[in-house]
């Protein structure tokens, strides 16, 4: 029996690089002759430049180049829509934006260039709110907008601050509502944090004489960032070579046009020597990128009999002062904002903002944590209204096999009602009015539940080459990256069981734009899947060559011959008396001067579209989280007792990866939902941009966490598994804020849930005003 | 700025630099000057624990402390935990019990471990977590690395019998 690689729980290949510290990080590059930046960022949230100069900062030894948006005329990046420029052009546009940037011998050395540089302002009217900035007589952030490239799929309202309005409906919402016994509606705020990986952005970038830039960066898209770059500068794919470093953690902030556009600039003043730029803590919070403060109205019809018969969903997103990703962020996520329940009649309508704040962008979720929140939420008001019971409720809807989601696609591989089950079954649902009451009278308890879905992006392509060598181990290429959710070793395990050979021959490599082949983005909880699928495609290609080969030395035709646990042998033992050859020796037979088998593999998913302004998604992402707290009713706090995760993998390609995200995303949920804020001044200005004022959970904020994987294979996916990495942070902060009603009796409709909502709602409730 | 004569063990190692700048914190000595960058700078204010490491036996956060504070002192980062190969018992309980995903925290967490299994060697989980609470992680969710200090506990116990 051949040994068997998938769906176990194999160690990490790179844990030992990492416990060592011999990984190399982005901020870990040097390189000789390397030079060093630093960027002097606007301190109003809207203003014009009128003039800059930088004539003492050129009078400090070591000064080798500072350069401005006018050193760049006209020359604007982006994914979705091309507004960003390198530095500043004109006019600044929120509290960070880069206006000039300085390279230098040492960092200190550019720190006090910076600190030498005059920059004159003329501040002008800004807008903070997104709901605000819709308004017609709000500041425009962007004037002429719309005459930005940008994607198809985007539709600018011309003269506003609107960079794009994504809509979807399915039946008729009307008569929906008109079918139904009760209509609810309520609008729910999700409020801004930030990612805060703990390896900060950097970036190393070298212009050669050639004209060619080579870039070292822990970027989560690596060919995206090269084609951003070309398309930015106008120069060939080829002339600009991404090389990834390990990633510290990047929960949708790594990627994009972040630092490479200030260093590229730089890189091109210097004479060839390489420039690297690593961003402050501070520089972290305040001007890299954030998660979406959101607002979301959710209307619900519902029969007595708990059926709901028409949803709609208006989301308003605070995508601050560039596009960024915020266009496809709207998109996918008002696709997914009416949840996972079976609804025949469904309006959906996300509007994308403008604002003069910190660029909004990709958090882990894709805007699906926010619109979880939001009908999540809308559930529990809805059964506590009612009266009935918030999981039964979302049972008598959910999706199942071969239903008809919200967008109209019919849904396969879906473990929704199974991690709903088995989170309620671990939380004790059925006993929880019979737990016992806590030890003090002013202490409540209550209990929660929450499910989430989320689409991948689609169609994009993966693909994968192996090369299998002499001695009969395999080189994995890719271009996706080891951003911490264990793709290297996903990949080493499928190649590994696909091949026939130990884990321990395989050597899967960092990406390398110039070596490895496209790959759309480490994103969107899509390598597993995709790039799962390019491997095993590559894989399966070697597989077949080596048994043409074999066939060749063993004088029959390859058809007759399988590949299988490290050697090619005749399907049929009896009918065709052959002795196996192991891969070495077919290497050595055909190719004994030296040579390589190279294995190809790409995917890209046909998809049918259906008349939506998107393609559905290839495979559809499910989790449900239940939680348990107890309330302090005098100071308001809220203890977690326990929370349960419980996801759907498909199937698992490793147990212990698989969990690793779901424990993870459950802590980093609760920290969303309970201590994260970003607070703003009146002046666009951040409040707390460290990490000693923004609060990260910690080991001391630990619950009782207990976290599930559920089987639901899906057919297009490598073995049946399905991408998990950012859904496991959506239902969290639902689930919690459901708790916490359930023990006082007060509804938070507003992020994050801290101790003075609930005790302003205590408040309320004591004064006999309805809590919210 | 002025700059000053040190010297200092790093990892059983002797270094001499003739003139650290005062400003210099410990951090950038080891990581720019020395070379060693598997200590890492995620705050460079002393919030997040990336940085630990031992000087004279005491977890501290490099950040924090000037190059010249560690002058006479020893220091042990995360390269000098491993012998001839072989992973220290906190390194392979990490990479056994499944604690390591981004990795980057993960030096640093090691450090504070090893500081705190020196003093406490079979730490409860309430000790374990205040033992480690500086040291921010933002990928697993402290799961895995409270059985992996657990665990190497124990392999430490065993190693000492």
């Amino acid at each position: 029996m051949p040994e068997h690689f998938v769906g176990k729980p194999i160690v990490r290949v790179d844990a030992a690089e990492k416990v060592t510290g011999t990984a190399i990080f982005g901020p870990d590059v040097v390189l000789s002759g390397m030079l060093y930046g630093k960027i002097l960022r606007s301190p109003y949230a809207h203003a014009k430049i009128k003039s800059i100069d930088a004539s003492r900062a050129w009078e400090l030894w070591g000064v080798r180049a500072i350069v401005t948006g006018d050193d760049f005329p006209g020359i604007l990046g982006g994914e979705a829509m091309k507004d960003l420029p390198f530095l500043a052009q004109g006019k600044v546009r929120y509290v960070g934006d880069p206006v000039v940037a300085v390279a230098a011998e040492s960092l200190e050395i550019a720190e006090e260039a910076i600190k030498l540089i005059q920059v004159e302002y003329e501040e002008i009217p800004a807008v903070f709110d997104p709901r605000e900035a819709m308004k017609e007589s709000a500041p425009i952030v962007h004037e002429n907008h719309h005459q930005y490239q940008h994607i198809p799929v985007m539709k600018p309202v011309p003269n506003s601050n609107i960079m794009t309005v994504s809509e979807f409906s399915k039946g008729d919402t009307d008569q929906g509502f008109a079918e139904a016994d009760c209509v609810f509606e309520d609008t729910f705020y999700s409020h801004s944090i930030q990612h805060a990986p703990i390896e900060l952005h950097s970036v190393v970038a070298q212009m050669t004489a050639d004209g060619k830039y080579t870039v070292w960066v822990p970027n989560d898209g690596p060919h995206r960032l090269r084609k951003d770059l070309s398309d930015a500068l106008k120069i060939p794919l080829t002339k600009i070579r991404v090389l990834s470093t390990y990633i510290g953690g990047g929960f949708g902030s790594k990627g994009g046009l972040k630092l490479e556009p200030v260093a590229v600039a730089l890189a091109q003043k210097v004479n060839h020597r390489p420039v690297k730029i690593v961003n402050t803590r501070e520089e972290e919070f305040s001007a890299c990128v954030v998660k979406h403060a959101t607002y979301l109205t959710v209307k619900t019809g519902i029969k007595k009999d708990g059926t709901i018969t028409a949803r709609e969903v208006t989301s308003i997103w605070d995508a601050g002062a560039y596009a960024e990703k915020s266009p496809t962020v709207c998109m996918q996520a008002t696709a997914a904002s009416a949840g996972p329940y079976k609804i025949p009649h469904v309006k959906l309508k996300g509007y994308c903002v403008y604002t003069n704040k910190v660029i909004a962008g990709a958090y882990r979720g894709y805007g699906v944590p926010q619109v979880t929140w939001a009908y999540e939420s809308a559930m529990d008001v809805i059964a506590r209204k009612m009266g009935w019971d918030p999981l039964e409720f979302r049972l008598k809807n959910i999706l199942r096999e071969g239903d008809e989601n919200p967008t109209g696609q019919p849904v396969h591989s879906i473990g929704v009602e199974e991690c709903l089950k088995k989170a309620a079954d671990v939380i004790g649902w059925e006993k929880r009015k019979n737990a016992p009451a806590p030890a003090e009278s002013y202490k409540k308890r209550g209990f929660g539940i929450c499910c989430a879905a989320k689409n991948t992006k689609t169609p994009s392509g993966a693909a994968a080459v192996v090369l299998l060598n002499q001695d009969g181990t395999a080189n994995v290429v890719t271009s996706t990256v080891e951003i911490g959710q264990g793709a290297k070793t996903i990949f080493t395990q499928i190649a590994a069981e696909v091949l026939g050979i130990p884990v321990e021959k395989v050597c899967v490599s960092n990406p390398d734009t110039d070596l490895s082949p496209y790959d759309a983005s480490t994103t969107s909880s899509r390598a597993t899947f995709h790039m799962g699928n390019a491997v095993k495609e590559a894989a399966e290609d070697i597989k077949k060559q080596l048994c043409n080969l074999a066939g060749e030395i063993m004088g029959c035709p390859g058809d007759d011959l399988i590949a299988e646990g490290g050697e090619v042998r005749p399907k049929d033992q009896a009918g065709l008396n052959k002795e196996p050859l192991p891969y070495k020796q077919i290497m050595m037979k055909k190719y004994g001067a030296g040579g390589t088998i190279l294995g190809r593999g790409f995917y890209y998913p046909e998809v049918k579209t259906n008349g939506m302004w998107s393609a559905p998604s290839i495979f559809w992402m499910y989790c449900a989280h239940a939680a348990e707290v107890e309330v302090d009713t005098e100071t308001g706090k809220v203890d977690i007792i326990k929370l349960v995760a419980a996801q759907d993998v498909g199937k698992p390609i490793n147990p212990v990866t698989c969990l690793q995200q779901v424990e993870g995303g459950a802590i980093m949920g609760m920290g969303a939902a309970m201590s994260e804020s970003l607070i703003f001044d009146n002046k666009g200005r951040m409040l707390n941009p460290t990490l000693h004022d923004y609060k990260l959970p910690t080991f001391m904020d630990l619950p009782d966490l207990e976290s599930f994987i559920i089987d639901a294979p899906d057919q297009n996916g490598p073995f049946g598994a399905k991408g998990i990495g950012e859904i496991v942070v959506a239902p969290t902060m639902a689930a919690l804020a459901a708790a916490i009603e359930d023990a006082v009796g007060v509804r938070i409709k507003e992020g994050p849930l801290s101790e003075e909502k609930v005790i302003a709602g205590l408040e309320k409730l004591e004064s006999g005003q309805e809590a919210r | 700025m002025k700059r000053v004569p040190i010297k200092l063990k790093v990892n059983g190692q002797a270094y001499v630099f003739d003139a650290v700048p005062e400003n210099k914190t410990l951090l950038s000595l080891i990581r720019d000057d020395i070379g060693l960058t598997g200590t890492k700078e995620g705050c460079a204010e002393g919030d997040c624990g990336a940085c630990t490491v031992l000087l004279n036996g005491k977890t501290v956060d490099s950040c924090l402390v000037l190059a010249v504070e560690a002058d006479g002192g020893e220091v042990l980062t995360i390269e000098g935990l491993s012998r001839d190969g072989n992973l220290h018992p906190i390194q392979q309980a990490f990479v056994d019990e499944g604690s390591v995903q981004c990795g980057y925290c993960i030096p640093g967490m090691i450090m504070s471990t090893y500081g705190l299994l020196q003093e406490n060697p079979s730490p409860t989980d309430a000790e374990i977590k205040k033992g480690l609470e500086g040291n921010i992680c933002r990928c697993t969710g402290y799961v895995r690395i409270l059985n992996a200090v657990h665990k190497a506990s124990e392999m430490m116990a065993k190693e000492s019998k």
